[in-house]
């Protein structure tokens, strides 16, 4: 599997804001209709559907995994429906089978779609699930964490060892809103780009994680077209070819996840992935780096060998992962950037990616750019999955 | 609106109830396999490394080290808010068991990494939940 097999050929999406008026079937129209549209292939040419499952968000998960889409969007020549659900690993778990129902003759052509709409979920209801979701009900939640205690544990280990200082950890929030002021699809777009200092004057929520180092939740939704990538240089579009996957397991349970398991997870599937594509890590054009939270890229920047042991915060700190910066990284800001959108966020980094390799990503538009490092982690980071993509195969 | 105030007990599982019953008798006990002597935590029905049903259990020290930490003060979930700030840390046992835990008996300030803790056990709608305290606090 991974080996060129594969090519996204067509991208939509919807800014990613609080809009309660757009319903999920709205988005639904919305992306995968600009998707097929910039594929230049027609409706009916589309066999395959599969959805990154909406969470907390029982009912239009229900609509979709139940067959909806096809039939709502008149895609007659659709063959299968499914949906699919590893928490933020999802858009990558899409994708793998869609290069499953590709390589084995299920579908030609295939829809990979997200939307999430968080703004009219009950605030109970989107306590009740972010508290639990990826949280150990026995051996962790009687404790009283969160999502944003989890990576404060992570961080602060990572402070002590390292000796990241609060307001490298800072500069992260102010490199990744650079990418997002510029990016039309963020929740920030426009918006001034917050310094270090009002980073730092921020409440702190849970050691070391201000206010402004955490995330905004929004609504959102994307879509690509996937085909076998002989069909994709046929075509002659720009295209986002597939050519390294690789992937690890951590833990499910946050306690039971070794630091150092993780660490060497993060090495060992960008290696493989590199690897499988036949390029080094210096011709990566662009890291895209999918994390969450703002704390954590620090860390992958050192584990992916991009910046030196301990130097993570600091090339923050120097602006070289901002816009303008020398280390693409990032462009749409991941989830602080972008708004979190739940499982989401990574199937908008995927086309990001490929808007990227396919030369349509405007103001943010890395030079050159001719292979993207992506990653994606499920649930509170189970696993990670290293992808590589290049604007050509050979 | 109303929030679900009720504090959350253990979720427990048929083999991890002798846990909860050590707790309660002030004991923080550990499972191990007697086949291949692995220590095992969280409790399994069968030892994760062997897959053997023959399991027993040892009481631990309740000696820790502090491995990370973090201190909330806002953000957490309503049934919670009463008690902050609070800390929440990853202990690692002297029996080379990592857990989750609350450290108590301190200011946040005071606590550190690898700093020594020892157990403690504290009520709530009657399980016994391990936190840890600085060692040689009473």
């Amino acid at each position: 599997m991974s080996k060129g097999k594969i090519a996204i050929i067509g991208i939509g999406e919807v800014p990613t804001r609080n809009m309660p008026e757009r319903t999920h079937w709205d988005i639904i129209y919305d992306t995968c209709m600009e998707a097929v549209r910039d594929s230049g292939l027609h409706k009916n040419d589309i066999e395959g559907v599969i959805s990154v499952t909406p969470q907390a968000q029982p009912k239009i998960a229900a609509e979709l995994s139940f067959g909806k889409l096809p039939e709502e969007l008149g895609l007659k020549g659709c063959k299968d429906a499914v949906s699919v659900n590893a928490g933020g690993a999802s858009t990558s778990n899409a994708i793998r089978l869609a290069e499953e129902w590709v390589t084995t003759g299920v579908a030609k052509a295939v829809i990979v779609q997200h939307v999430t709409i968080h703004s009219t979920i009950p605030l109970m209801d989107q306590i009740n699930f972010f508290a639990k979701a990826g949280i150990d009900l026995q051996w962790e939640y009687p404790f009283g964490p969160t999502y944003n205690i989890i990576m404060g544990l992570m961080a602060n280990r990572y402070m002590h060892e390292s000796g990241c200082k609060p307001e490298e950890m800072a500069s992260v929030v102010t490199a990744l809103r650079s990418w997002a002021t510029k990016d039309p699809n963020s929740f920030f777009y426009g918006k001034d780009v917050p310094s270090v200092e009002k980073v730092l004057a921020s409440d702190m929520l849970n050691t070391p994680l201000h206010k402004r180092e955490s995330n905004v939740l929004g609504d959102g939704g994307c879509a690509m077209i996937i085909v076998s990538a002989r069909d994709a240089k046929k075509m002659k579009r720009p295209a986002a070819y597939k050519l390294g996957d690789s992937v690890r397991y951590f833990s499910g349970t946050c306690v039971m996840r070794d630091f150092s398991k993780v660490e060497e997870g993060f090495r060992v599937t960008a290696k493989e992935a590199l690897a499988q594509a036949g390029i080094t890590k210096e011709d990566v054009s662009l890291w895209n780096c999918y994390l969450a939270y703002p704390l954590a890229h620090p860390l992958i920047a050192e584990w992916l060998e991009v910046a030196p042991p301990g130097q993570g915060g600091k090339y923050f700190l120097e602006g070289r992962m901002s816009f303008g910066g020398n280390i693409p990284w990032s462009t749409i800001g991941d989830a602080p950037g972008r708004g979190h959108t739940g499982s989401g966020v990574s199937s908008a980094c995927y086309v990001e990616t490929a808007r990227q390799l396919m030369g349509k990503a405007g103001e943010r538009q890395v030079k050159n750019c001719k292979y993207v490092y992506q990653n994606a982690g499920g649930g509170s980071g189970f696993n990670n999955i290293a992808t590589i993509w290049g604007k050509e195969i050979k | 609106m109303e929030f679900e105030m009720t504090k959350p007990v253990p979720e427990t599982q048929p083999w991890s109830e002798r846990f909860w019953e050590g707790t309660k008798q002030g004991k923080l006990l550990i499972q191990v396999c007697k086949d291949c002597k692995s220590k095992i935590f969280y409790p399994r029905k069968f030892c994760p490394e062997c897959w053997s049903g023959n399991l027993d259990w040892i009481e631990a020290s309740g000696k820790a080290t502090v491995l990370t930490f973090s201190t909330a003060y806002s953000m957490v979930e309503p049934k919670f808010m009463d008690e902050l700030p609070y800390t929440i840390a990853y202990v690692d046992l002297e029996e080379g068991i990592r857990m989750m835990t609350r450290i108590v008996d301190c200011k946040p300030e005071d606590i550190s990494f690898d700093m020594n803790v020892e157990v403690l056990f504290h009520e709530r709608n009657g399980y016994f939940l391990p936190y840890f305290r600085p060692a040689g606090k009473k």
